[in-house]
């Protein structure tokens, strides 16, 4: 008898099934929550969300997917009414496309974009068989709002350096205003919390002129690193071996922080996990219009700014030494 | 006469990117397939002109899924163009992000983007258990029935004989889909302790790594794979074998989703740094006997690419290193952005099911002995067999860094090789879970000169090339049962089971230069 699959029966299936669910404990909150949620359900009206992808990666799509606390299946389920996210949905083909049409004829609906629109030529980027500049702009009819997610959606990203004339979702819809919530990828605290923001008040959270939350994205990265001291006083990290080197500002290594608005610095990634600049990598400045092309070359400085930094640090650093 | 339908599946859901699929239907079976890749950005292109270093960095944005493969395959070529020798301690690093990436991957796939198609989900409702979290999922799924909103596990392909519908079976996978909704989440943060952060790690970079790390970041790691390796060992896998050998089991012995049985494997991951042993051997099958598996080597010399029914001009097949790419959208008989890699001539099939075909995988041999036949079924067994062989040599890489860092002298990058050289070419092949990647760089003054990458849903989803021969998507799904054209869950259940990555697949696209490429593959 195989040692795989000779034993395994439906009865030591649904025995693991339910040794995993109580020795796990890992949708506890799913199932602290479910029985109320599942009572409460019947009544309650989920805002429903189309989700459209144009030309994108899936990364805002993974990093919303890595929401922890709350958890990605209670926001799925509980929070919100998703009918069309073309990486999640259980539906294909023309489902899929009955669901979307469906949808926004009924309109009320959240729009989150991700991806880019390529405007030089329509083929660049087809769902159903057309472009998806013309599905973007049936869905932003009818929505109650539109918000863009990540450096593509937001400005183009990294695709507008290339040949498709890719855009952001400002420069196709006009008439209605545009959450931006950019960065390579989205920051999922970014987008949760503005959706709570929006489906609290029924506003638009204030924004920054690149049409930014401004309590996401109000200072730059470098005003609130934790490797500021070390630029102040002149200490760059040149060698990713030396522990002495270990936490020194990273602007020679092309950091883009000083001319980068994100909160990055303080909320850090993944549950404050780690983020760009704590692993030693340096700040690539995503959340900005220009990025990627305008903070190209990515690991040096790319404008001569960092130079200008680094010479008014040392007149700084200088005018103390001169205190004491 | 038989009655003929053409069908088209677009777009096809729960895949990464954008994908079409055209089905030519008689007597109930697929008869004929076309695949079309339908988005495209340029990224190959728009990185000409730039400083080489930035390769790693934007050529993870190719896929939002897998990015961290695309980031080492990138560094991998840099350290080759820029001759750096990554010190053990940062191949290690390299490997754990890589292993959580793994991970991640593959419950991903079963569990979110593939067992949709093998559930009845609505079967729950009759669950009549005790288990009080059982009934917690029930009442979660009961509730969104009541209040007439079950998106976005509705609307669906209706459930059919393969579908599993008996409900206590029904409800401990939806539980684990919902747990691994967590799981997935967890093991990329895991990666993100070394790689920085996640989606888009940010630490692999041109000569290794960027973080020092220290042991309690390990010990961390070492926690978080502890939780990951339960479930792996514990919910995972037994629910993979358990649906193949049960359910699914007519599936899998009838080979349903097999196509052409020509295998290919760069090879990956060194088990024991800096020695050369892969825990993926690379290699080549064609045309396979199941019974006596003739594994050859690989010469990357015999990599063609065909654009005969993709939308660029036409040429002969070339290989990378003198590829020529001219962009035709009003070509005829042209139906995908997505060319036609051919290994000496062979329409290949990369992936899980190549890698441990090649390897000899023991498990996955012992389940062919039992009358299981490559196709859809196996492809999930195999990523649920290499899921586990990647946990197990997690804990190893993590011993062997602990005992690397607590040596004097401890490196993680090659600091001698971070200047671009003036001129140079690199290749770097690497396994990541969808199978064979290649990115080749050429850099001439001290830019990039050439960038190319040939990624595994290219093989996979590639068109017909010269000689009319069907890519692997196209010829797995001939014979596939359609019994009623509404509801072609056959279609999608084979087509899913590539776990297609259509992002990576059309990266390369240039309808203005019109420019000629050089690569050179050693």
């Amino acid at each position: 008898m195989s040692p795989i699959t000779g034993e395994l029966n439906r009865r030591d299936f649904l025995k693991y099934t339910a040794i995993t669910a109580a020795a796990l404990g890992l949708s506890q909150i799913d199932v602290v929550n479910s029985v109320s949620t599942a009572m409460a359900a019947s009544s309650s009206k989920k805002p429903p969300v189309i989700w459209l992808e144009g030309q994108d990666c899936a990364g805002c799509t993974t990093s919303f997917a890595s929401a922890l606390n709350p958890p990605v299946a209670s926001i799925i389920l509980d929070t919100l009414s998703v009918r069309y996210h073309e990486t999640i949905m259980a539906a294909s083909g023309h489902q899929s496309e009955e669901v979307l049409h469906d949808t926004v004829k009924r309109g009320g609906y959240v729009l989150v974009v991700e991806g880019s629109i390529p405007l030089a030529d329509g083929r660049f980027c087809t769902v159903g068989g057309r472009p998806f500049e013309d599905i973007l702009k049936e869905c932003a009819r009818n929505a109650a709002a539109i918000i863009a997610v990540g450096a593509c959606a937001t400005y183009g990203g990294i695709p507008a350096a290339g040949p498709t004339g890719a855009v952001g979702v400002r420069d196709v819809i006009k008439n209605k205003p545009i959450i931006n919530i950019s960065t390579c990828p989205v920051h999922v605290d970014h987008l949760v919390g503005t959706i709570v923001y929006y489906l609290t008040t029924k506003k638009v959270p204030p924004l920054d002129k690149e049409g930014r939350p401004l309590m996401y994205f109000g200072e730059t990265i470098h005003d609130n690193c934790r490797r500021r001291s070390y630029f102040e006083e002149g200490m760059l990290l040149q060698d990713w071996n030396d522990p002495k080197q270990k936490n020194w500002c990273l602007l020679d290594k092309g950091c883009k922080g000083p001319v980068t608005y994100a909160d990055c610095s303080v909320r850090r990634w993944n549950d404050g996990l780690n983020f760009c600049i704590d692993c030693g990598a340096g700040c690539r400045g995503c959340s900005e219009p220009i990025f990627y092309e305008g903070m190209s070359p990515l690991y040096s400085d790319f404008s001569g700014e960092a130079e200008k930094l680094k010479q008014e640090a040392n007149q700084r650093a200088k005018m103390r030494k001169e205190v004491k | 006469m038989a009655e003929s339908k053409r069908i088209t599946v677009d777009p096809v859901t729960r895949i990464e990117g954008h994908l079409k699929i055209d089905v030519e239907i008689e007597n109930g079976v697929v008869k004929d397939a076309w695949s079309s890749g339908t988005m495209a950005r340029g990224i190959e292109i728009l990185l000409k002109g730039k400083d080489p270093r930035d390769a790693s960095y934007v050529t993870s944005r190719i896929c939002g899924v897998c990015y961290s493969v695309h980031q080492l395959c990138s560094a991998y070529a840099l350290d080759d163009a820029f001759g750096a020798k990554v010190p053990t301690g940062g191949t290690l690093l390299r490997n754990l992000v890589m292993g959580a990436e793994y991970i991640y991957d593959h419950v991903l796939h079963f569990y979110h983007l593939t067992a949709l198609d093998y559930l009845d989900i609505m079967a729950i409702a009759k669950y009549n258990g005790k288990d009080k979290e059982l009934n917690a999922v029930k009442d979660k799924i009961v509730g969104l029935v009541k209040s007439n909103d079950t998106y976005p596990l509705t609307p669906r392909y209706e459930p059919d004989e393969f579908c599993v519908n008996d409900p206590d079976v029904v409800i401990g996978a939806v539980k684990h889909y919902l747990d691994a909704l967590s799981m997935q989440a967890k093991a990329r943060n895991m990666g993100a302790i070394f790689g920085g952060r996640q989606p888009h790690y940010q630490s692999i970079v041109a000569g290794g790594m960027t973080q020092l790390p220290d042991l309690n970041q390990v010990l961390m790691f070492k926690t978080m794979l502890d939780e990951q390796a339960k479930f792996v060992n514990e919910v995972y896998f037994p629910d993979v074998i358990a649906f193949g050998t049960g359910p699914l089991l007519p599936l899998a012995t009838g080979g349903v989703g097999g196509g052409h049985y020509n295998y290919l494997s760069y090879g990956a991951l060194q088990v024991n740094p800096p020695r050369k042993e892969l825990l993926f051997p690379a290699g080549v099958i064609t045309d396979m006997d199941p019974a006596n598996i003739q594994v050859r080597k690989f010469d990357p010399a015999k990599i063609t690419e065909s654009v005969k029914h993709a939308w660029y001009e036409n040429s002969k097949p070339l290989h990378p290193s003198v590829g020529e790419t001219k962009f035709d959208l009003d070509k005829e008989d042209a139906y995908t952005f997505v060319k036609a890699p051919r290994y000496d001539g062979y329409s290949m099939e990369v992936g899980p099911l190549a890698r441990l075909l090649i390897a000899k995988d023991p498990t996955l041999l012992d389940l062919v002995k039992q009358g299981v036949k490559p196709g859809a079924v196996a492809r999930h067994a195999c990523r649920a067999i290499e899921t586990r062989m990647v946990v197990d040599a997690c804990y190893k890489w993590i011993d062997q860094l602990i005992a690397e860092m607590t040596k004097p002298g401890f490196k993680i990058h090659d600091s001698d090789h971070w200047e671009i050289p003036e001129n140079g070419e690199g290749v770097g092949f690497y396994e990541p879970p969808r199978g064979a990647l290649g990115h080749w760089i050429n850099i001439k003054d001290k830019k990039i000169e050439n960038y190319q990458a040939i990624v595994p849903t290219t093989w996979n989803a590639s068109p017909r090339c010269e000689g009319e021969v069907r890519g692997q998507y196209e010829e797995s799904l001939i014979g596939v049962p359609v019994p009623d054209p509404d509801n072609p869950i056959n279609v999608v259940r084979v087509i899913r089971s590539f776990d297609p990555c259509l992002a990576c697949a059309i990266h390369l696209i240039d309808p203005q230069s019109n420019e000629i490429k050089k690569y050179i593959v050693e």
